[in-house]
């Protein structure tokens, strides 16, 4: 397979021929030996969801929303604000449902698009792929939910006065926690279903129309079950144990779902 | 080396690859010759662990491709030129694969000027042909300059120039001491390109061989005014002679020109002088019916 080893019969056609062989084919390039490493196979996770116009709006948009929506807010308002907790976990709420598109599309774009092929082609160790798209749409998650607050935070500042700032430390975490949350549960999701309409579709009709109708009647039930609701709660610091349960039991299920589907599923 | 045995996929009561086996040598390029549907798709993509097998494996360098360290580095695969994100540029395609198959960035740029794609680097892949994605999906394959290719259709979408520039890319794999596999539904793609054909139809191997022993010795077809003195004639010169279709004489292994002289000495009338290569469609037809 080495280009430059052609033998032949004189000195002086073995240059010239040497010569042209190489140009016409390049030496094997230097190729990593094993496999990728967990860190780099994250890293690429990282870039292909950023490499897409669909991935690029969904990261402007979670970082933008929220503080974009506060600016509206706040000057519609007249009503002091109180305290900062709610508006920023109500904030952190919309930021972490935009997010949860980010890890859908990490995984179940990946096989609408049937781009899965080439990725399991490289990377046969499926399980890996997946635990690599899992930390990498939580680390983009938590990131541009990190953002996002950063600004509403700013916009809550430069706009209210007189707004309690207690608690605020715990709202941010929760905003950054549940953005990480939410993509990854969305990256899960992705997987299980390996079809990002069908994906997308079910988790915001779950979410946003399935669990809230639960809620009128069983109030109980859903407070159980609302990702949403536990995302508002624990960034005002009630139901705080409960609030985190809910967040990575929905995490948990979808990567396992997830995990199940990826390892199984054929890619025809 | 690639080594399949008693590869065998079967979707409930279908079986669409039935009990295949095959090993693929160094240095020689193999046709992988069906109808669309006999299972040279489901195959290739068991081969390459993307479809898991009923029954049978696939082994490269003697191990189940998934178990290779970084099987991107040993087999160039091109299944399905359109499994691609179209939002992406071709160049960006290429220098994530790139990263993912462990070789530098800037093989990316290398491979999209050997398939002739460097121009359309920066355009988005949903711009382009089937033909230029054909060819990107080639340049992917080409990313680790792997020892082994394995090809699903390549030509598909290509023009005439595109199926020769690959035929004397695969040929050239193979002279470096490359493993090639190629599949087709078309006899004529692959036909100058192959060393052996492996012909599937409906899931099993129904061929297996150098393409000279499939298709048979070249010979003559002649006809004669007079066609038993003709044979007489051809025999007693060393040829041998069998009878045709109305009166052709058939001579295989024989060139026209010796034929033609051997009537010329003997003063012979021709109606019909021409060569015969047994075809490959025929062939196809014939094992596959």
């Amino acid at each position: 397979m080495n280009a430059t080893t052609t033998t032949t019969t004189t000195a002086t056609t073995a240059s010239t021929r040497e010569h042209a062989v190489t140009t016409a084919v390049p030496a094997r390039p230097a190729v990593r030996p094993g496999a990728a490493s967990p860190a780099a196979l994250v890293a690429l996770e990282v870039r292909k969801s950023l490499s897409t116009r669909s991935g690029k709006a969904l990261a402007g948009v979670s970082v933008l929303l929220a503080p974009a929506a506060g600016v509206i807010a706040s000057a519609a308002s007249e009503e002091p604000l109180g305290s900062v907790t709610g508006p920023i976990g109500t904030m952190a709420m919309l930021t972490a449902l935009v997010l949860m598109s980010l890890g859908v599309l990490s995984t179940a774009g990946e096989w609408t698009h049937r781009t899965v092929q080439t990725t399991f082609l490289l990377s046969p160790r499926r399980g890996r792929v997946l635990a690599a798209k899992a930390v990498a749409v939580a680390l983009l998650g938590a990131a541009f939910a990190a953002l996002s607050t950063a600004l509403t935070a700013g916009v809550i500042a430069l706009m209210e006065d007189g707004v309690s700032w207690d608690g605020a430390g715990r709202a941010v975490a929760t905003a950054i926690a549940s953005g990480a949350a939410f993509a990854v549960t969305g990256a899960g999701v992705g997987a299980a279903l390996t079809n990002t309409p069908a994906a997308l579709t079910g988790l915001y009709l779950v979410i946003l129309g399935v669990l809230p109708v639960v809620r009128t009647f069983k109030p109980e039930v859903g407070s159980r079950l609302d990702p949403a609701e536990a995302v508002l709660a624990l960034a005002q610091g009630d139901a705080i144990g409960r609030s985190v349960l809910i967040l990575a039991g929905w995490t948990v299920v979808a990567l396992v779902a997830g995990a199940v589907v990826t390892r199984r599923r054929a890619v025809a | 080396m690639i080594t399949v045995s008693g590869l065998t996929k079967q979707y409930g009561d279908r079986t669409v690859v039935d009990d295949v086996s095959f090993t693929l040598e160094p240095g020689t390029v193999t046709g992988f010759l069906g109808p669309n549907g006999a299972g040279k798709s489901t195959t290739m993509r068991m081969m390459t662990g993307l479809v898991p097998a009923t029954s049978g494996t696939a082994l490269v360098d003697g191990r189940p491709y998934a178990e290779l360290p970084n099987p991107g580095a040993v087999v160039g695969t091109l299944l399905d030129a359109s499994a691609v994100h179209p939002g992406r540029t071709g160049r960006a395609h290429l220098r994530l694969m790139a990263a993912a198959a462990g070789v530098p960035a800037s093989r990316a740029d290398e491979v999209l000027a050997l398939v002739g794609l460097a121009d359309a680097a920066r355009r988005r892949i949903g711009g382009y042909s089937l033909g230029m994605r054909q060819r990107l999906g080639i340049a992917g394959a080409l990313l680790t300059d792997p020892p082994v290719l394995v090809f699903d259709e390549p030509a598909n979408g290509l023009d005439p120039e595109g199926i020769r520039w690959m035929r004397d890319l695969l040929r050239g794999h193979a002279a470096r001491g490359g493993t090639v596999l190629l599949s087709s539904h078309l006899l004529g793609e692959v036909e100058h390109t192959v060393d052996r054909l492996l012909v599937i139809g409906q899931g099993r191997i129904v061929a297996d061989g150098s393409v000279a022993s499939l298709l048979g010795a070249e010979g003559t077809t002649v006809r004669a005014a007079e066609p038993a003195a003709l044979a007489a004639a051809l025999q007693a010169a060393g040829f041998t002679v069998q009878r045709g279709d109305d009166g052709a004489l058939v001579v295989p292994g024989a060139d026209p020109a010796a034929v033609g002289a051997v009537a010329a000495a003997g003063g012979h009338a021709l109606v019909d002088l021409r060569p015969v290569s047994r075809d490959l469609e025929d062939l196809f037809f014939s094992l596959t019916a």
